[in-house]
């Protein structure tokens, strides 16, 4: 009977594995061909790292990369913040946490096109409901119109959106926590903020690495939202870094140096999975 | 005890001014779009309240074709995973293999591999195979941005039936093929279905991919048209644009209603189960 099935568990598994493969991870790899080439009028040559070595003496590339930096930090921060707050209020096992949680999670269910249309009206020069608010501090200037301004948007926007990635994240983190703990806690007579710093935290800081890492390989990889927002301005104010090699591919056909900035996104994203994987082998062995 | 009580209708009450500004932007969406033509911007409720807009939407520019397109590419790729990521879960869920625990990480890799890296490429790829502005390459590629998902859906679900079914009938003379088509699939039913919606929203939704791989008007899904629509109508037919906006957000907000609970276990489990 085993040794007739042995071929079955394999039928079942590689028409998923070999589609991703093709579709998904063939062109990945691809990528490291196409960053050694430029087209030229079509006819395609080979120029070794030449698209390499043009990404290291870009004032463009490092000027997203820095837009970039700061793209994560903030949202990083911003989110898991907000995210913090929510999970430690929803953990609390409140009547109404389904309701709550159901509307949290809306904006991420909705396109980033449709999100980055309201956004953009919400700061609109002199209708904008936001912009009118915020006018008498700006002296009028639509703060999406300045490089700060876009930027800082563009980051609200986003925050908005994947707050409930961060709050869910957490807040699986924080149930598994026991009740007792904080019982005990509090029978030791040890206010809220206190039982939080020495007991809970240690519990969950695992988590939160987690969530930490997970939001910053997200907010690498974001170009959405700010396309819809900004489209990169004003000027390049907020071309990060995916935006960046959109441009380049899209709009200007450098499909090469495209590919080479695709590859260093890649090797981005693999370090971050490092540090991803072995935060999250922590917080397993911890929870185990 | 008094205390607790006072402290929860504090957090209450925080978290739903929280939710308010959470739904703002989209309750403001659907706002705009019910003024009429020219007034949308001037105030926050309409003073004249019209449904004017939804019906200029259907005659304005090809958007009717653009909501086909997304139904076609984003229906045709959720088959294609749901079909593949149920084959796939049932194995990693159920049977013990050589090489299941590669399989394993290679999915969770795949999971993690953002679109953004591999897009300049596909769109090289597709343009050599003439595959440019076809339905083919964007059910191919949702189909496969779908599977890795999937598969960890439909692997929960697997692992909640129990085994007696399949033992059952297997001790019926059912051959394993059998008993996962005819007993353990029906019941996974609701698995399946909640795996399709739950793709169809990722693709309807998707932006960028469609935004690089078609650039014909006619092949146009709803997300790219309405980019296309901001750049026109921002500033002077808001009304008409919020319209768009809301034919986009009902269907991916009413799956998500249905879909909930395993939308957000999807979310947590794939990032957080390995």
């Amino acid at each position: 009977m085993k040794k007739k099935l042995s071929l079955y568990p394999y039928l079942l598994t590689l028409p998923a594995l070999v589609f991703i493969t093709i579709v998904s991870l063939y062109p990945t790899l691809y990528s490291f061909y196409l960053s050694m080439t430029r087209s030229k009028k079509g006819i395609i040559e080979f120029v070794g790292l030449r698209n390499y070595s043009i990404i290291l003496r870009s004032a463009d590339f490092r000027q997203s990369l820095w837009l970039t930096i700061i793209f994560t930090v903030f949202y990083v921060l911003l989110t898991v913040i907000i995210a913090y707050i929510l999970a430690l209020m929803l953990n609390r096992g409140l009547k109404l946490t389904g309701v709550y949680m159901t509307i949290i999670f809306l904006p991420w269910v909705l396109s980033e096109i449709t999100s980055g249309v309201v956004w953009r009206w919400m700061f609109y020069q002199d209708y904008g409901i936001i912009q009118n608010l915020l006018a008498p501090i700006f002296k009028g200037k639509a703060l999406i119109t300045t490089n700060w301004g876009a930027m800082a948007i563009v980051i609200a926007a986003t925050t908005w959106r994947s707050i409930s990635f961060g709050m869910l994240l957490l807040l699986a983190g924080l149930q598994t926590v026991p009740r007792e703990i904080y019982e005990a806690a509090s029978i030791d007579g040890s206010n809220g903020w206190n039982s939080f710093w020495k007991v809970t935290w240690p519990l969950v800081r695992p988590t939160t690495i987690v969530t930490t890492v997970f939001l910053t390989i997200q907010a690498i990889n974001g170009v959405g939202m700010v396309l819809a927002i900004t489209e990169g301005g004003p000027g390049r104010a907020t071309e990060i870094l995916g935006l960046h090699m959109y441009r380049e591919a899209m709009q200007f056909y450098n499909f090469g140096y495209a590919a080479a900035l695709s590859v260093v996104l890649l090797l981005i994203n693999i370090v971050l999975a490092a540090f991803y994987l072995r935060a999250l082998e922590r917080e397993n062995a911890l929870a185990g | 005890m008094k205390q607790k009580n006072a402290i929860n209708l504090l957090i209450n009450a925080f978290l739903i001014a929280f939710c308010i500004v959470i739904l703002f932007p989209v309750v403001y969406a659907v706002l705009v779009s019910l003024h009429r033509p020219g007034y949308g911007l001037l105030s926050i409720i309409p003073d004249i309240w019209t449904l004017e807009n939804y019906q200029r939407l259907f005659i304005y520019g090809k958007f009717p074709r653009y909501i086909l397109n997304s139904i076609i590419n984003a229906a045709g790729g959720a088959i294609i995973s749901t079909a593949l990521a149920a084959l796939a879960g049932y194995a990693f869920a159920r049977l013990e293999f050589k090489g299941k625990r590669i399989m394993n990480a290679y999915v969770l890799g795949m999971m993690m591999l953002p679109g953004l890296v591999s897009i300049i490429p596909i769109y090289r790829i597709a343009s050599d195979l003439k595959l440019i502005n076809t339905y083919t390459i964007m059910i191919l590629v949702f189909g496969a941005y779908g599977i890795p998902l999937g598969i960890w859906i439909m692997k929960g679900f697997f692992e909640s039936i129990p085994r007696v079914l399949e033992e059952a009938a297997a001790i019926d003379g059912a051959t394993p093929v059998q008993a996962l088509f005819q007993v353990v699939m029906p019941i996974t039913l609701p698995g399946l279905i909640a795996t399709f919606l739950i793709n169809f929203v990722y693709s309807w939704n998707n932006f960028f991919t469609p935004l690089v791989l078609i650039s014909k008007t006619d092949m146009k899904m709803a997300t790219v048209g309405l980019f296309d629509f901001q750049h026109v109508l921002e500033g002077n037919q808001d009304e008409l644009l919020a319209a768009a906006c809301v034919v986009i957000m009902i269907p991916a907000i009413a799956i998500f209603l249905i879909t909930r609970e395993y939308f957000m276990r999807g979310m947590v489990e794939g990032a957080v189960k390995g």
